[in-house]
Order: C-alpha cells, then structure tokens, then sequence
C-alpha cells in the first residue's frame, strides 16, 4: 500500500501527464481525437470549474459570517464597559476594553465551583455512559436471541420520545428511593439535588441521549468482519474477552466520538439537571447557572429591580463566553475527530 | 464419571459446554444487555407508563407521591376542546415543521456537497459549519435567539435584523409582480430568507450526516460517471442523491425529532408550563402524550413514504 504522501504524488504526476497530453492534442488539433460532444463537454467543465469556486467562497463566506456572528457579537459585547452598549458610535470594537464584566459574571455564576463541578459531573457520566452504551451496543450487534427485536425498539422508543415525557414520574422516583418506598423507606430529599440523578442513568446506559449511542455503537459493530471475533474465540477468548481486547481497540474512533459528543451533551444540558437540581444549589453546571443567570444578575448586581435584556446584555455574553469557552478550546483541538469520527464510527449504513 | 473411561471413547467434556453453542451466545447476549435492560425498566419504561397512568387522571401533589382521583380521558378531551392555546399550538408547530425540515435537508445537503469538494480552507469551512453542533443544543443559543428576536432593543445586534429582516426578498417579489401568484411558494422563500440564521443553526448534524455519506460513495461510482461524461448535475441526481438517501431518510427523521422535542418550541412550552408552574401533572402529561402520539403519527407516515426512495446498495 502506498502511503497518503506517495500517493499525493502519483495524483500530481497523473494530472501533470494528462495535461500534458491535452496540450499535445490541442497542438494538432483536437479534432483529431474528439468528437464535438467530448469537446463541448471539456469545454463546460471547464468554464464551471473556473466559475464556482468564486460562486462557493461567496456562499461558504456569507453562511459562515451567519454563524460566526453572535460569537463575534459575543466576544464584541462582553469586554465592553456596560455604559457604551447604547453609544451609536460604536459597532464592534469599544473605545475601551474591561475585565469587570467577566469578573461579576464570575461571581454571580460561581464560577470557578460551578465549572470544577461540571467537569467532574460531565467526565464521570460521559465516561460511564460511553462504557454501558458500548456494550449494549454489541449485544445488540453480535448476538442472536430472542425478543432482540422488540428490545432494539425500546432503544429506538428511547431515541424518539422526548424526556419531557418522563422527567416528572422519573422526579418522584428519584425523590421517593422509589422501589424502597414501598418498603417504608423515608428521606428528606431522596436523590434530588444529588449527583448520583446523574450518574445512575449513566451508569445503566439510559444517560442523556443514551439511545442515539448505543444505535451508533450497534451500527459501527455491525460493520466490523465477523472474522475478527472468530479468530478470538478460537483462541479462547470468551465473549466478554473478546470484546475487550479485540473489539474495544477497532472501535477507537467510535468511542472517541460518542465521547465527545456525549460530553457536548452533558455540558449543554439544562432540562434534565434543572429537573432534578434544585436551583442555585451546591451542584448546579454551567448550564443551569447560564439559564438563571437574568435572574441572579437582577438579584445581585441591581438589588432585584426587573431590568431589560438590553441593561444587561454585557453580563449575559459573558456569561456564555464563561459557558462555551472549555466546548470551544476542547473544540478547536479536537475538531478532526469530530468530523472524521462520524465519517469512520460506521453511522451510515 | 471417572477420567480413564471416557478418555478412550470421546474426547473430556468440558464445563459448561452442556448447552449448546447457540443458546450459549443468546445467553452472553442478554449479558451484554443486561445493564441497559434493567435500567431502561427503572429509568424508561416504568416513568414512561406512570406518565401515561397520570394523563389518565386528576392529580394532586400530596405527601408520598402523587394523589390520583377522577379517572377517564377527561384529560385529553379537555386538551382538545377546552384549552385555548393547546390545539392552535399544535397546528402551527405541525406547520412549521412541515416547512422547515425540506428545508433543512435541502440546505445541507447542498452545504455538504460543497464541504465534500475539494478547496483551500476546507478545514476551517468545516470547523465553521460544525460549530452549531457544539452550540446549539445549550442555553447559549436562546441567549442568542434573544438577542437576534429583541433586534432593536438588545443594543448592537440591529445591523444583523436588519440584514435579515427587511425582506428584500419580499420586495423583490412584489416588484416582479408574482407575489400574489403562489402564497406558499413566497412563503417558504420568505421562511428561508427571514429565516436563515435559524437554518443555519439547526443544520449542523444534518450537514455531519450528509458528509459522512458523501465520503462514503465508492470511487468506481464516480470515475464511470465522469467515463459516461455526466455533468455535475447528472451527476448529482443520479450519483449522489441514491448514494446518500438512506442518510436522508436518517436525518429526516433526526430532524423532525429534533423539532418536536426542542423545549422552546410552543407546544413543549405549554406541557413544561402546566407541570412546573401551574402542577398539574396530569393534565401536562395527557399533552404531551397526545403530542407524542402525533409525532409518531406523524414519523411512520414520511418513514413509511421515503422509504420508498431510498436506495440501498446491499440488499
């Protein structure tokens, strides 16, 4: 096998012979070789090819300027002192730069205690999440047995309804010990305002979005050769073995994804942590303290007068710069596996 | 059973190889599962059929749980005919969806074409158009939303509803004097222009999706268009579409999710409203199970339609 840079190098001495060898047609007439329609054919390509790469950059320039544009207007806003947001003079760049905002936004989010908790919460249940998902995912994938079909419609079921439907029952459960309520079990709060509202759905692959993963993580062991796992059980792993040292290590970049992608998830949740997280408590994530952020900034900064978003649009974009800031630098370095995870994880097909 | 015997006729017999092959993989197969299966019952199942126990009754918060009184389907009926905001919510969700998921498909499908191509800065053109993706599934994005709806009052965000919001389009319509000849076609052009900062947002995992299946079209398939001198249009439609359709119906289905169970949209609004504020539970949940029944409605009919399209290479 030719390596990616060898193989470059063919590309470029392939299209350097052929254009070669069109110019040598051209010099004795192309007639010669084509016919009228292989003409007009070259001919179209390449008036197209000279006229959409200006077309593209227009229309890639312009989308990406739509989607750029409240991070731009993000960063534009949150370094500005509060008083210049109503100056007509000024558009994008402030006559003068501040820190202050960042600094009460800072406090009022806690934020330094707001992230550590986040971060901990998000790596444990993605981590957690990962494992389980994974592992029914190749039951799902390599095993016969019965009733598989009406269970991968559960997983299916998981993927389609939304967790609106489920999160109030799931409140009383969690709030009530529920199977050791009916054996007289009594506490103040049962698991509401604990992290564990967190992790034990992760732990038993029914996480945040836990359905969509194990359908990746079935797709991507369904495309894996059979032979591989024949080989291993003839050396006498057993299936548990199997998967671990023989599955687990093609299936990298599937796992790499989902992590991610479960981290994003966890990291921008604010409906199941508000269900279960008592506002302003001990444990809420950056989400949650985002989405109360209005209220605390009236609370704290203007001694709770109701106050327009416009008065306190400086604090607010701070406070999403504080919230997307870890998303965007873990984005900015991982963004190939991202991308090229989806394309190899074996989602399609 | 001692060991001397049966050396000579057969082979020993091992531990555990009693059941035989098959029935042995189908019980690691519930082992692998196990764990999800208990805990789908705990965390999925048994929430999912209280809430349907709920939207048949009357509640009350109460000490210990729920208190349930007045069974029937007076729930759901009063969904129906008695509440104001329900069913007009409904509709104009319905119709929102049915306009902007074509849309959606169309438009990523038409950015990953262009992303799968080969030019400078593609990375970073890919970096940009996958940003949504990271974003919009947070609280930023209302944050954002807010910023671009309140136009004029959040301060510096004017130049950007004005960009979008003067409909040009509009104007450009009536000038031409076809306006009045087709309302839905203007319409959805005035969804997509007005519209696009929202279509732009929502399409990142579409546009992943698509990409993915763009990269997956086998080379062969190319180079005999490119013998047979298709143009890039044949090419599309006879190459490209069939190749990608199992991905479309895919993020069919992703989408029209994703637009149903958004907690901003009305619909969600009003279910949250009724449980978090206004306790009653059992009436929020009779909604949204009504809702949810015509999502699925609403998913079998297009899954049961496009399917009839999409080409599948193994079969």
């Amino acid at each position: 096998m030719a390596t990616k840079k060898e193989e470059k190098q063919f590309e470029k001495e392939r299209k350097a012979a052929n254009k070669a060898r069109y110019k040598k047609m051209k010099k004795e007439g192309l007639e010669k070789y084509l016919t009228p329609e292989q003409i007009r054919y070259n001919k179209n390509q390449k008036l197209v090819g000279m006229v959409w790469p200006i077309f593209r950059f227009f229309i890639l320039f312009g989308l990406s300027f739509v989607i750029l544009y409240p991070l731009i207007f993000m960063f534009s806003t949150a370094f500005r002192p509060s008083d210049q947001m109503s100056d007509p003079s000024i558009i994008w760049i402030p006559k003068t730069f501040t820190l202050s905002n960042i600094k009460d936004t800072w406090d009022v989010m806690r934020y330094d205690s707001t992230i550590l908790n986040t971060i901990r919460l998000n790596l444990i249940s993605s981590c957690l999440q990962v494992l389980t998902c994974s592992i029914t995912g190749y039951g799902f994938a390599r095993f016969k047995f019965k009733g598989k079909n009406l269970l991968f419609a559960i997983v299916i079921l998981m993927i389609i309804v939304p967790p609106q439907i489920t999160t109030i029952p799931l409140f009383m459960q969690y709030r009530y010990l529920f199977p050791l309520d009916l054996f007289g079990v009594q506490t103040d709060q049962g698991l509401i305002d604990s992290s564990l509202t967190m992790y034990l759905p992760a732990l038993f692959a029914n996480g945040i979005k836990a359905g969509l993963f194990i359908f990746i993580f079935r797709q991507f062991f369904r495309g894996l050769p059979k032979e591989l796992e024949d080989a291993a059980y003839l050396d006498g792993c057993g299936p548990l073995k199997t998967y671990i040292k023989v599955m687990v290590p093609n299936a990298k970049s599937s796992f790499l994804t989902v992590f991610l992608f479960s981290i994003v998830w966890y990291w921008n949740d604010f409906y199941v942590s508000s269900s279960f997280f008592i506002n302003n408590s001990e444990n809420q994530t950056v989400a949650l303290a985002l989405k109360n952020l209005d209220k605390n900034l009236e609370n704290q900064l203007f001694q709770n007068q109701s106050v327009s978003i416009r008065m306190i649009i400086v604090w607010l974009e701070s406070g999403c710069i504080l919230a997307i800031a870890p998303l965007l630098v873990m984005y900015i370095f991982l963004q190939r596996y991202f991308i090229e995870g989806v394309e190899r994880s074996g989602l399609v097909g | 059973m001692s060991k001397t015997k049966t050396a000579g006729t057969k082979p020993p017999k091992q531990k555990g190889l009693k059941i035989p092959y098959e029935r042995r993989k189908a019980l690691y197969g519930y082992g692998f599962i196990a764990l999800w299966a208990i805990g789908s019952i705990y965390f999925f199942i048994i929430p999912l059929i209280k809430s349907l126990i709920y939207s048949l009754y009357e509640t009350k918060v109460a000490e210990g749980g729920l208190q349930l009184t007045k069974f029937g389907l007076h729930n759901y009926v009063d969904a129906f005919r008695h509440d104001q905001n329900y069913s007009k919510a409904l509709v104009s969700m319905l119709q929102h969806t049915a306009l902007t998921t074509p849309l959606i498909l169309i438009f990523s499908i038409f950015i990953a074409v262009i992303l799968n191509q080969k030019f400078k800065g593609r990375t970073f053109a890919r970096a940009v158009f996958f940003l949504p993706v990271i974003i919009a599934t947070g609280p930023v994005i209302s944050i954002i939303n807010g910023n671009m709806s309140t136009g004029g009052y959040a301060g510096g965000s004017e130049q950007f509803s004005t960009m979008f919001e003067t409909n040009l389009v509009d104007q450009l319509l009536n000038y031409l004097g076809i306006m009045n000849i087709s309302d839905s076609l203007s319409e959805i052009i005035n969804t997509l222009t007005t519209d696009i900062f929202n279509l732009v947002w929502n399409s990142g995992i579409q546009i992943l999706l698509f990409l993915s299946a763009l990269q997956n079209i086998p080379f062969s398939a190319k180079e005999a268009a490119q013998m047979e001198g298709a143009t890039a249009w044949e090419y599309f439609w006879k190459i490209t579409i069939p190749y990608i359709s199992p991905m479309i119906l895919a993020s069919l289905v992703y989408t029209i999710v994703d637009s149903f169970v958004d907690p901003s949209n009305e619909v969600m609004e009003i279910v949250l409203r009724k449980s978090s504020q206004e306790w009653q539970h059992g009436y929020s949940a009779a909604m949204a199970w009504a809702y949810f029944a015509i999502i699925g409605i609403v998913l079998a009919i297009v899954v049961a339609i496009v399917n009839k399209f999409v080409y599948y290479e193994v079969d």
